[in-house]
């Protein structure tokens, strides 16, 4: 183990940097690298190669090949490029591919080579041709930045959400740029570029001149910038060898340095942790790799082969056409244990437990050490620590095995941050394997997050690990499994050689009752493919019948839309279906659907009630419903009709349908509505006032008040008038008018069919208690007692009580007796009573 | 997936969407389902479910009752059992329960709080609600109508000259101890009630200094509060009696009692007319109507077509469509000769076992059912034998609602499916009441319960309920030892009811 450190590379005093292989490539490259269009996606992702045909002036008449690899070079994809010239690649934070054309056409791969979408960069791009474009990564998403062949900068900061941004000129700018990058600051979007000595920065309005703080003098030319994976910091490369390190604002300088070679870079990238003090950048020429920071020296490495650098966000990535590594600094928690002769309690940790694992006593010795100054703690978090760190599973192990080793001796650590990192290995390395090939560092995978990393699997369509790391992780299944299986459903509905019989059995299969699974979200998915049966077959797997009705509307299934709305008992839902088919239907086709779902008709028509009456009228048509017609037209009579000849054309439709139905009865009143209709207009024609409208009663009433007694009686008789109610009626009309004379004529006119208590009631109601007596003496004997008590003859009412020997009668005129005045009243009754209880 | 989305009335949307102006809107729910009236009243005040569902079978509501029930069981624990019958009911339980089944909910582990609920439709008792009321809560409601829990008291009650409103709940304490009484108990209750207000009033003379602070500073508002209030039900009184104790109210209830017990019917009728000719009330006309409708298995058709006749004669031809929706909601129907039992039941099951219509997607039937209130009437024992004079001061059952002449049917039904814990033994009057396909129970083992849960039952009228109901329950409640909630889609009453159905000129 001593030769541990051997790779790893002082620069300083304080910093070490190692490189490490990741994987040897086993890729079949046709081309050599730097003839190539180069894109490596962040985060360990995948690598895009295209040849770059169109640079050298002679187009070569063979169409150049996209071809995607995995980090470890297996190949994902390859299709032969039949579009226009490219620029660049780049991989958007959704790992897909942007192709940018040379006319501003931007198109858009998955990581499968499969088309997604394109877009342009807008009309002054495709004039002036892209002369270079860069991808880039904002706290939005993924942005493209293109300079045209007029040296404008056109930009979009979120390609998922287009906004086209044209950045201010730069004045009297004749030629290219010499180097450019992309700055994020404050959520916007800069664009800094170098031309000659000067550096401009460009923000949406204006062109600023900037000059980096304490740059050396001398300078005539910018051959390369960089800007820090996090936009923090900025690295200048100048025409003298000179590196200027600062931050991204210009304003303050970390270091500089001299590299005295004045040949351009390749490539310029920064180097360093995030949280770590030390500051880095990486420089590559054709056969050299440096790394520089705020020291004199450098660290200098060979390159045998072409290589191309990633920058991530700890370290960097280096890949050639055999190999593919990975640079940085070596994290504290490692140095402090690995460094020679390091005294850290982690490193004795480490120590002892090898000794132990030797049954040598030197165990118990480096234990008691760390013991004495009360560091296990930090000893076993140390090792914990350096465990994620480590590439090498058996290093990881040896680590873990110190930190649970150290973990005996401690009365309580909590074992969450063990566990958590030993379960967070293990879906590393399982990750890391080259079948896979997204090699991730520890804090790369933290920064990404799981759902990430779980996303990425799954558009890589590597579903069965995915799903083993939810398990193992024992992820929610909403979020996890679930999750998965359902995407899985959604890539296998695109499988278009196998059948929909056995797709959506296998789906079936598969994703069962999974809870959190949208039988509909995947339905969904087959129907975007074009395959409706599929996508039906589908939903009928789908419990919740309220969700298969929007993607059946979709499909044109309205009618099984229709069922399945109604089955849901969401009514909301049912209406809405309800609309799409009177839109898609003709109006037969349409009603007969309605016919045969009753919850669906009587909705709808509670809907024609009150939006569309004539829709209603022809539903009531097609059933021959006369009942509901005859219902419908009169209703019409009074509600839409104004004038009285279509009030009555109206009910004569209403009495036809009526006739129609069977049900005479309202034929008849409906027949005798619209005469009283057209005599009503002639009484108010001949008699002034109003007659329209009113009932019949009302009507005969009216005429009763006006004086217009022949013309009551007149009508009647012609209405058929029961006598019954005849009585009422004048009685209480000629009340009304006081006319006591008339009233008394009526009453002797023939016997009341109604009796004479009316009268009395009336009487006294209009306060006549003269009148009223006239007529309590004609009531008849059963209802006497009652007119006498209402007229106040109590005494007289007693007596009649007394002589019909009724019981009731008897209280009731008792109820009526009130204190002294009917004293003697109330003996007589009382006397009257005892009497008949004797008997 | 957003599942709240379905929810939302695409149909809302949609018009929005034609009128042009979705983009602008911004569409919220606000899921109005359960009002609170009272510490054992929940009211969804949706009145309009009475004449949307019986009359035009939209089952639109059906979806807003089991959201609630949803609601309640989530705030609540699941139900332990399930009783309901009618077709709005099943309906309306089923849904609930594929609701319950949809949202793994996690109501599964809570402990149960509501041992009972019963669902019942509306038109399984339209006997009761065609009742005048005579406990005082319903009277209230009758004569000044109670809206959403609270009621205008007019200057004729308030005795000045302005309308006062009232919240009328368990919170007014005079209110409280009056609102189930018969209200010929009432007034005695409100004397002596006066008396011992007086006494209290009086217990300050011959208080010395330190006594009369503390009667001021403690009791006297709340004397005062209490004299407010028992000043405005005695006004209420007697505004009630200038109205009801006329002759006319009298008699009006010795015909209803009449129709109840199945005599005189003849007289009855003749009485019905009278009303009619008289034009006293275009509703109570209507009312008496229907009731005697319904108590008589329909109208015999020389009835039916004269005391139409006279109606439309006397408030007007619109009433023709009155009748018409009247006769669909089995309100008002005739007698048809032809038509045995036998005869309507061979239709109703060949209807509901229809199974191409849904599962609970039958067609509205419009065919007129039979009620069978008589024959119901006497299974269920609903006229209590009189002996000598009904104590309304001490109710013996829950007839004392209607001054001891009818046992509310719905209240009945509830009572005996309780003490049974399911339909066992009432088939025939499932069957009475047209209803075999729509009754059922659906019970859980009750391991999990404390004895306190079971005693909780939650009565879900769907159509509405009235405050006699709720009294008699209420009694019911007191006798066996059961709490009471009451869930409804609207508190209602006669009145209501033939508004509801009636046809007026816009």
């Amino acid at each position: 183990m001593d030769c541990y450190t051997a790779n790893w590379n002082p620069l300083g005093d304080s910093a070490f940097y190692r490189k490490y292989e990741l994987y040897s490539m086993d890729w079949d490259l046709k081309e050599d690298l730097k003839d190539c269009l180069v894109a490596a996606a962040p985060y360990g992702g995948p690598i895009a190669l295209l040849r770059n045909c169109w640079r050298k002036e002679k187009a070569a008449s063979v169409r150049p090949v996209l071809e995607i690899y995995s980090a470890s070079g297996m190949p994902l994809a390859s299709l032969l490029w039949k579009s226009g010239p490219v620029v660049a690649l780049g991989w958007s934070a959704e790992e897909e591919l942007l192709c940018v054309q040379e006319d501003g056409a931007v198109l858009v791969y998955g990581l499968h080579g499969d088309f997604r979408r394109h877009f342009s960069m807008g009309n002054e791009v495709l004039q002036n041709r892209v002369l270079d474009a860069r991808i880039f990564h904002t706290e939005f998403g993924s942005g493209v930045a293109i300079l045209t062949g007029a040296y404008r900068f056109t930009l979009s900061a979120n390609v998922g959400d287009l906004k086209l941004r044209r950045m201010p000129e730069v004045p009297g700018l004749q030629s290219a740029p010499s180097c450019w990058t992309t700055l994020c600051h404050d959520r916007v979007t800069h664009i800094l570029l170098a031309v000659g000595p000067d550096l401009y920065l460009l923000d949406h309005a204006t062109c600023s001149t900037v000059t980096p703080a304490g740059l050396a003098p001398g300078v005539s030319s910018f051959l390369q910038m960089a800007v820090s994976f996090t936009y923090r910091y900025l690295a200048l490369f100048t025409d003298t060898g000179y590196i200027w390190m600062g931050t991204a604002s210009l304003k303050e300088k970390l270091c500089e340095f001299n590299c005295n070679i004045r040949a351009p870079p390749k490539q310029m990238v920064w180097c360093s942790r995030p949280r770590s003090k030390e500051k880095a950048v990486v420089v590559a020429w054709e056969k050299r790799l440096m790394v520089v920071g705020n020291v004199p020296e450098s660290i200098q490495f060979v390159l045998d082969e072409d290589s191309y650098l990633v920058p991530e966000l700890d370290g960097v990535r280096i890949f050639s056409r055999s190999t593919h590594e990975f640079l940085h600094e070596v994290p504290v928690a490692s140095e402090e244990i690995f460094k020679i002769a390091s005294m850290a309690p982690g490193a004795l940790l480490l120590e002892a437990q090898k000794e132990y694992e030797k049954e040598s006593q030197k165990a118990d010795e480096y234990l008691r050490e760390i013991q004495e100054l009360g560091q296990l703690v930090q000893a076993v978090q140390q090792c914990i620590e350096a465990a994620g760190h480590e590439h090498q599973p058996d290093m990881q192990k040896s680590l873990l095995r110190a930190a649970s080793f150290g973990k005996c001796f401690l009365d309580r650590f909590p074992p969450d941050s063990f566990v958590r990192m030993c379960q967070d290995l293990r879906v590393l390395n399982a990750i890391r394997d080259y079948h896979i090939g997204i090699p991730l560092t520890y804090s790369q995978y933290k920064q990404l997050t799981i759902q990430v990393l779980l996303d990425r699997l799954v558009l890589r369509r590597l579903y069965p690990l995915a799903i083993q790391i939810c398990e193992y992780l024992r992820l929610p299944e909403v979020q996890g499994v679930s999750r998965i299986l359902a995407h899985w459903a959604c890539y296998k509905v695109q499988q278009k050689d196998v059948s929909d019989e056995d797709v959506a059995r296998a789906i079936n299969q598969k994703l069962g009752d999974t809870p959190g699974v949208s039988y509909s979200d995947i339905a969904a998915r087959a129907y975007g493919c074009g395959r409706t049966e599929l996508a039906i077959k589908l939903l009928e797997y789908e419990p919740r019948s309220g969700e298969q009705v929007p993607l059946l509307l979709k499909m044109k299934r309205s009618k099984l839309a229709l069922s399945k709305a109604i089955e849901s008992g969401d009514t909301d839902l049912v209406f809405t279906v309800l609309l799409h088919l009177k839109n898609e239907l003709n109006r037969g086709d349409f009603f007969m659907t309605l016919r045969n779902q009753p919850m669906a008709l009587s909705l709808y028509r509670q809907f024609c009630k009150h939006q569309e009456l004539d829709t209603l009228k022809d539903l009531y048509n097609q059933d021959d419903n006369h009942q509901e017609l005859g219902s419908f037209h009169i209703r019409a009579s009074y509600a839409s009709e104004e004038r009285i000849e279509g009030r009555v054309a109206a009910l004569q439709t209403a009495a036809d349908a009526f006739y129609k139905a069977k049900n005479e009865f309202a034929a008849k009143a409906t027949e005798d509505q619209m005469r009283l209709l057209r005599l009503q207009r002639r009484l108010e024609d001949e008699l002034g006032g109003h007659f329209l409208d009113l009932s019949l009663h009302d009507t005969v009433t009216t005429l009763i008040l006006g004086g217009h007694n022949k013309r009551a009686e007149q009508l009647a008789r012609d209405f058929r008038i029961p006598d019954k109610r005849l009585w009422w009626l004048k009685l209480a009309a000629l009340a009304n008018l006081e006319d006591w004379e008339e009233l008394e004529k009526f009453s002797k006119s023939k016997k009341s069919p109604i009796g004479y208590l009316p009268f009395v009631e009336i009487c006294m109601k209009q306060h006549n208690k003269y009148e009223a007596k006239k007529y309590a003496s004609r009531v008849g004997p059963e209802q006497k007692v009652k007119a006498l008590l209402l007229v106040g003859e109590v005494a007289q009412a007693a007596d009649v009580a007394i002589e019909h020997r009724n019981e009731a009668e008897l209280s009731l005129v008792l109820s009526h007796c009130t204190g002294t005045t009917d004293g003697a009243t109330a003996d007589k009754i009382q006397r009257a009573r005892a009497q008949a209880q004797k008997k | 997936m957003d599942t709240s989305k379905s929810n939302l009335f695409y149909a809302c949307e949609m018009v929005l969407e034609e009128e042009g102006i979705y983009g602008d809107v911004s569409c919220d729910e606000w899921a109005f389902s359960l009002l609170p009236l009272d510490v054992d009243l929940l009211s969804m005040e949706l009145p309009e479910f009475f004449r949307d569902y019986f009359l035009e079978g939209d089952q639109r509501w059906i979806n807003t009752v089991a959201q609630a029930l949803h609601l309640l069981s989530t705030l609540y624990g699941p139900f332990l059992n399930c009783y309901g019958i009618g077709r709005c009911a099943k309906m309306s339980y089923d849904l609930w329960r594929k609701l319950e089944e949809e949202e793994d909910s996690e109501t599964k582990g809570r402990r149960p709080e509501i041992g009972h609920i019963f669902l019942l439709d509306r038109d399984m008792d339209f006997v009761t609600a065609l009742c005048s009321q005579v406990v005082y809560e319903g009277l209230v409601d009758d004569t000044f109508r109670i809206k959403c829990g609270s009621v205008d008291f007019g200057p004729e009650v308030t005795s000045s000259d302005k309308s006062l409103k009232v919240l009328l709940n368990a919170e007014d304490k005079v209110f409280n101890e009056i609102r189930n009484e018969h209200f010929s108990n009432v007034f005695g209750f409100l004397s002596q009630k006066a008396r011992n207000l007086q006494a209290q009033y009086d217990r300050r003379r011959g208080m010395d200094i330190k006594q009369m602070k503390n009667f001021v500073s403690q009791e006297l508002k709340g004397l005062k509060q209490e004299h407010r209030l028992l000043s405005l039900h005695i006004g209420a009184c007697e505004s009630i009696m200038k109205k009801k104790t006329k002759q006319d109210f009298q008699e009006l209830i010795k015909t209803e009692h009449a129709l109840l017990e199945g005599f005189n019917i003849r007289e009855s009728t003749n009485y019905i007319e009278e009303h009619i000719d008289r034009q006293v009330s275009p509703i109570e006309s209507l009312r008496l109507m229907c009731l005697l409708s319904i108590t008589e298995n329909g109208l015999i058709p020389k009835d039916y077509r004269s005391l139409k006749t006279q109606y439309l004669q006397s408030y007007g031809p619109e009433h023709l469509l009155t009748f018409s929706n009247l006769r669909r909601a089995g309100l008002l129907t005739e007698q048809a000769p032809g038509d045995t039992l036998t005869a309507v039941e061979n239709k109703m099951s060949k209807l509901v076992t229809d199974k191409a219509a849904g599962k609970i997607t039958d067609a509205f039937s419009s065919l007129a059912k039979r009620s069978n209130f008589r024959a119901i009437s006497k299974k269920l024992n609903l006229i209590p034998r009189v002996d000598g004079e009904y104590d309304l001061k001490v109710p013996r059952d829950m007839a004392y609602v209607f001054s001891g002449a009818y046992v509310p049917l719905s209240c009945r039904i509830i009572e005996q499916v309780l003490e049974r814990r399911s339909w066992q033994g009432l088939d025939e009057v499932i069957r009475l009441l047209n209803c075999s396909e729509f009754a059922f129970t659906d019970m859980t083992k009750e391991d999990k319960a404390s004895s306190e849960s079971l005693r909780l039952i939650l009565v879900v009228f769907l159509g509405g309920c009235t405050f006699s109901e709720i009294s008699a329950l209420r009694f019911l409640g007191r006798e066996r030892g059961y709490r009471f909630i009451f869930l409804t889609t609207a508190i209602t009453n006669s009145a209501r009811l033939m508004e509801a159905m009636s046809e007026v000129k816009a």
